[in-house]
């Protein structure tokens, strides 16, 4: 019977070819000196430049970075989105679906317009944040606000997306749980708290698991054209970092040899996160 | 829609206190979007004004933008690629997740793991060996090069095999007694029935599509086809002009909120639903 094996043909020859091929060769490349330009040779070189990466300073600072903008984004996309959820469980109807349609705009503005929209709100002379705060703080182009800037658009970009799914997720648990609580003499505070919370856990777990491998990927095109990775590195997380020693620095083989450490430590993030979810989940069924 | 508000129900105070924290959030969110278009829609003269109203309105910042770069080429090489895009992901999608719903067969989990598997692999992993192979079939800088690899949607596969499983399977078995091939009751049984679907999940594909920044961005490198990379050529680091920068970062995003003003529900269904599973 080769009949499935044909339709799926297109997708997975797609698949191999634009993810799993590039993979490996990523692999590959990973083992090689090479400057990304055809006339030039690939020379092996083992396990250099994994060994340049544990020893470049750069490369630990852009993955702590990283770090700390997954760790930032967690109340944008976890923590807001659930108390807002929990907050506003009694607004209904027409008034619920206009407040929704304006908390999910930004999710779909491009980012390059968010980014070119924030550059002229936090513009140091005539931005209106500046005027209204009465500062003259260049917060895009100073190291101590430059990171928060870009944390701040993400967090703006994605927190609608998040305050759906999470209400999305809370119309979907049944009420005969609470109601059998209440019964029981407990609190709403209890059952918010022992029964909602934990029946919404697939819910966060999924939110968890976008916010690590895709929120952190969208501050790219906002690093590439607001700061460039600056001022002083204080932007360069390790999406950037990887794009740096590929396409400005044309050092291919680090630049894939950061990529697959990259993919790594996706797998063991996103293995950790279901092995949790698994063991906490409480499902509804 | 919500049952657990029956079991619960709500005084009054809390609605209120509901609508004050959704009103504020709602604020916070979409201000930067408001002040985008109020800038734009200032006379050159007056782009630096915190009025909050923009009046009187002008084009004149839309006359300006046009003037630096051609935005209706932008517009439409963009509305091309994004087309292109979402369709052939669609059609791709189509195909698999028929094979997924509608039949059993070896290495069925393996080959569906391979979709799934497809979101740990970042962009910036594969971004390197994927340029040489474009590089080698001449593709850099062109537009075809950016629309090629993203035809295959692992999202879309997921959503419509979800969407085909819960498809009444007795339709499919009464067609294939009538004698019919399984690629007419495809199109005949299964595309009809699964319309609201495909329609919701082509909007997604196109806003996804015109929104992409990092691929074209590695494709087309310094030229400026799409309007995405064109509102690049705006930001530069010091002196930006403002007014007709805001103008094509507003007709950067404007389809995508047409789309969404007409058929909002819908688009937002579209986005959770993708993230519900």
């Amino acid at each position: 019977m080769a009949e499935p094996y044909l339709y799926l043909a297109p997708a997975v020859a797609l698949l191999v070819v634009w993810t799993y091929r590039p993979l490996v060769q990523a692999a590959q490349l990973s083992t090689y000196s090479w400057n990304l330009l055809p006339t030039t040779p690939m020379v092996p070189v083992g396990t250099d430049n994994y060994r340049r990466l544990l020893e470049l300073p750069a490369v630990g600072d852009s993955v702590w970075r990283t770090v700390v903008l997954i760790v930032g984004l967690l109340p944008f996309t976890l923590v807001l989105p659930v108390v807002v959820g929990f907050a506003t469980r009694g607004v209904h109807g027409r008034a619920r679906a206009i407040y929704q349609s304006l908390i999910f705009a930004p999710f779909l503005v491009a980012p390059v317009a968010s980014a070119a929209v924030w550059q002229w709100l936090l513009d140091p002379g005539a931005g209106i944040v500046n005027r209204v705060l009465g500062s003259d703080t260049n917060w895009i182009h100073e190291p101590a606000t430059a990171q928060w800037v870009i944390l701040a658009i993400t967090g703006w970009h994605f927190m609608g997306f998040a305050v759906l799914v999470v209400s999305a997720g809370m119309a979907g648990i049944s009420g005969d749980y609470a109601e059998a609580a209440q019964v029981d003499g407990a609190t709403r505070r209890q059952i918010d708290w022992w029964i909602t919370l934990p029946l919404l856990s697939p819910t966060l777990v999924f939110l968890g698991l976008m916010t690590v491998l895709l929120s952190t990927q969208w501050t790219f095109p906002l690093i590439d054209t607001l700061t460039q990775g600056g001022p002083s590195q204080a932007t360069t997380n390790i999406y950037y970092l990887l794009w740096d020693y590929g396409f400005h620095s044309f050092d291919a083989g680090l630049s894939a040899a950061a990529g697959i450490m990259l993919f790594a430590g996706f797998g063991l993030v996103a293995g950790v996160l279901v092995w949790i979810s698994e063991r906490i989940s409480f499902h509804d069924d | 829609m919500t049952t657990s508000e029956s079991a619960v129900p709500e005084p009054l105070w809390r609605r209120a206190r509901g609508h004050v924290v959704l009103v504020a959030i709602a604020l916070v969110c979409a201000f930067p979007i408001y002040w985008l278009l109020a800038t734009s829609l200032r006379r050159p003269d007056d782009v630096g004004s915190l009025s909050p109203v923009p009046w009187p309105l002008s084009l004149g910042n839309y006359v300006d933008a046009t003037e630096k770069v051609d935005v209706i080429r932008l517009l439409a090489n963009t509305f091309a690629v994004s087309g292109v895009s979402a369709a052939g992901q669609l059609l791709v999608a189509l195909l698999a997740s028929y094979a997924f719903a509608m039949y059993s067969f070896r290495f069925q989990r393996l080959l569906y793991l391979a979709f799934v598997g497809t979101w740990l692999v970042p962009f910036q992993v594969t971004m390197l060996p994927n340029y040489v192979l474009l590089y080698q079939m001449g593709l850099i800088n062109n537009l075809v090069g950016v629309i090629v690899p993203t035809l295959c949607s692992a999202l879309g596969v997921l959503m419509l095999r979800q969407h085909m499983a819960g498809f009444p399977k007795e339709l499919v078995a009464a067609a294939k007694l009538d004698g019919r091939s399984s690629w007419s009751i495809l199109w005949t049984v299964v595309v009809p029935n699964l319309r609201p679907a495909l329609a919701a999940l082509s909007i997604l594909l196109f806003i996804n599509a015109w929104n992409e920044y990092f691929w074209p961005a590695v494709v087309l490198q310094r030229s400026n086809a799409v309007v995405q990379l064109g509102l690049r050529s705006f930001m530069g680091t010091e002196g930006n002009d403002w007014g007709p920068m805001m103008a094509v970062a507003g007709l950067a995003c404007l389809p995508v909120f047409v789309l969404y003003v007409v058929l909002q529900r819908h688009i937002v269904n579209a986005f959770v639903r993708s993230g519900l599973k």
